[in-house]
């Protein structure tokens, strides 16, 4: 038997789900959490062979939940998302995430998913993978995108610069740069435009 | 929702700041008509019997009100965004400097027109409301020639002498000044008018969305709601057939699903380098140690043909990722171009052969006069896919998808 865990705020989709899981002969739905939070401590009381863990959720999102339990346990996360945001897949990756496909398959598809993650291999939906493949190119350079993520709460400039041990007027000099790249008029627009295209 | 282009591109940047440069072609041709004015009334000053300090006190004081006429211009930068009027907090010093100038170097060189043409001037660079300043124009104007032509039969200026000329000057500055103005206010227009167009367009395409998804989605619900009402009704008369609805209602789903979604990336494409550059990010933050050469002029590559082999062998050695290198190469062969990915793979991880799921793109390469090679290496895999260069040939990369 496979032991899963199922986590996503929205109700009917999750019981629906669990309800079609478990018709599965070899999988058992250990636990139904409506959060990330509750399904970090749910998967540490109970480590399951599987997480199954949507993306969207208020609190933390399924790759946070993914990243701290790749950390602490030994179980394996699958993350499903209504609508893959750019660079959502890379960050899925590299917090250790085995599979990632959309809600819209169906439970059979997500059975099948699931067996083969819990069998150790790791599965990316190819719709998923092609919309990662055409995410816009960011046109900041490293350190630009470095300046922006240090500012991204909105720091002044100097504590961006003692951040990153650099010159205020480098940093000044930066931030014109990305300005003038993504043509917007102050850094907390470029702040959620590079957020929205998953550049940092 | 759909990601449409509504951000400045790059083009309405540059015409921002051609904006900018006319506003200081503007501004400078101005201030270089005020000042030579200065210039020729001084040196009238100096050439004129009388008051030897009479050429200190246009000239110099000329400067002074010069100075606060480039303050009333840079007020008149700025009054695009402010309310019509005159905020005369701000316009109260640059006008008593015109009038104080205009009452001294009146007196100092005896000439009326001269004590009138500052605030004339300085006048005509306020922020009026519509209309008016064209009267204020005509009226100083009218004004300063009247003035002249006093000034002329009091004899403060011998008629015929070169002194005609300074006055001729004084009269016309106030609507040279302003024609300049006017077609600054022109450039703002038409600017703003750019603007507007371009977010009625990018509105214009939303709406386009909107009403194709609800068509889209209309159509779809319909079916699946008559679907659903067949299987209803067949349920206790014949389970069988109310089954087959019931699957030919999912089947729908999913067509609606995929329609909404073609829509959705209709306008989603990156160049082909981009392509492969963010193949070689992926598989990176997959842990994979990626090689990725990619040619400078990639994007050139025929997108339709290659784009699906990258879109396909990414998925597959990310799915098949037990691998721990893999090298991504885009370059020009004499026979086109020619894309090539090599990694390794776990035996144990492998539970289907790596190269399946490629025959629906082979088709499409062979299709396009190319050629698809799968190659496995002791352990290394590799896909080299090959296409004729499409020079000069549109890519339709819209259809790709």
């Amino acid at each position: 038997m496979i032991r899963v865990l199922l986590a996503d705020d929205e109700g009917m989709i999750r019981s629906a789900l669990a309800a079609l899981l478990r018709l599965e002969g070899d999988i058992e739905v250990v636990a139904e959490c409506e959060d990330g939070e509750r399904a970090l401590a749910e998967a540490l009381r109970l480590t399951p062979d599987v997480c199954l863990l949507d993306l969207e959720m208020p609190g933390l999102d399924g790759v946070e939940v993914a990243e701290r339990l790749n950390r602490a346990i030994a179980t394996r996360c699958v993350v499903v998302t209504r609508h893959a945001r750019p660079g959502v897949l890379r960050r899925a990756l590299a917090s250790g995430v085995s599979g990632f496909l959309p809600k819209s398959r169906g439970a059979d598809q997500v059975a099948d998913v699931i067996r083969r993650v819990a069998a150790g291999a790791r599965y990316v939906d190819p719709e998923i993978a092609a919309d990662a493949l055409s995410d816009e190119r960011s046109p900041l350079t490293d350190r630009e995108l470095d300046v922006l993520r240090a500012g991204r709460r909105g720091q002044t400039t100097g504590q961006i610069a003692k951040a990153l041990s650099l010159a205020p007027g480098t940093v000044r000099n930066h931030i014109s740069a990305v300005l003038a790249k993504l043509s917007v008029g102050t850094r907390q627009q470029a702040v959620l435009l590079a957020e929205e295209r998953g550049w940092i | 929702m759909v990601d449409l282009p509504g951000d400045p591109s790059l083009g309405a940047r540059q015409l921002a700041r051609g904006i900018t440069a006319t506003w200081w072609y503007t501004f400078s041709a101005v201030v270089f008509l005020e000042l030579f004015l200065v210039l020729v009334w001084t040196l009238e000053a100096f050439a004129s019997p009388g008051d030897a300090t009479a050429p200190v006190v246009v000239g110099a004081g000329g400067i002074i009100w010069w100075l606060s006429t480039a303050v009333l211009l840079w007020a008149y930068r700025h009054r695009v965004d402010a309310d019509p009027g005159v905020p005369w907090t701000r316009i109260a010093l640059p006008l008593l400097i015109a009038a104080a100038y205009g009452a001294v170097a009146g007196l100092a060189t005896d000439s009326w027109l001269l004590a009138l043409m500052p605030i004339a001037q300085s006048a005509v660079l306020l922020n009026w409301p519509k209309g008016v300043r064209l009267r204020i124009v005509v009226l100083t104007t009218a004004l300063l020639f009247c003035l002249a032509f006093i000034d002329g039969a009091r004899g403060a200026m011998e008629p015929g002498a070169p002194g005609w000329l300074p006055a001729l000057y004084a009269i016309l500055i106030p609507a040279m000044s302003v024609s300049s103005l006017w077609w600054w206010d022109v450039l703002v227009t038409v600017d703003r008018a750019r603007a507007s167009e371009s977010r009625l367009a990018a509105t214009q395409e939303r709406l386009r969305v909107a009403t194709d998804v609800h068509d889209l989605q209309g159509h779809h619900l319909q079916v699946i709601a008559l679907q659903l009402e067949l299987a209803e009704r067949l349920m206790g008369l014949d389970p069988d057939a109310a089954l087959e609805q019931l699957q030919a209602a999912r089947v729908s789903v999913d067509e609606a699903r995929q329609g909404t979604r073609d829509l959705a990336t209709r306008f989603r494409s990156v160049p082909l380098g981009d392509e492969v550059a963010n193949a070689r990010d992926l598989l990176t933050a997959a842990g994979l140690a990626v090689e990725a050469e990619i040619a400078a002029d990639a994007d050139d590559a025929p997108a339709s043909a290659l784009g699906p082999v990258i879109r396909e062998t990414t998925t597959n050695v990310l799915r098949h990722g037990a691998g721990r290198h893999a090298r991504l190469t885009l370059r020009r062969v004499p026979e086109g171009w020619r894309y090539e990915v090599t990694n390794d793979v776990d035996a144990e991880a492998a539970g289907e052969p790596v190269g399946s799921g490629l025959d629906g793109v082979r088709r499409r390469i062979t299709e396009a006069g190319g050629t698809l090679e799968i190659r496995d290496e002791g352990g290394d895999f590799a896909v080299v896919v090959t296409v004729p260069a499409n020079d000069g040939v549109s890519d339709d990369r819209g259809g790709s998808r």
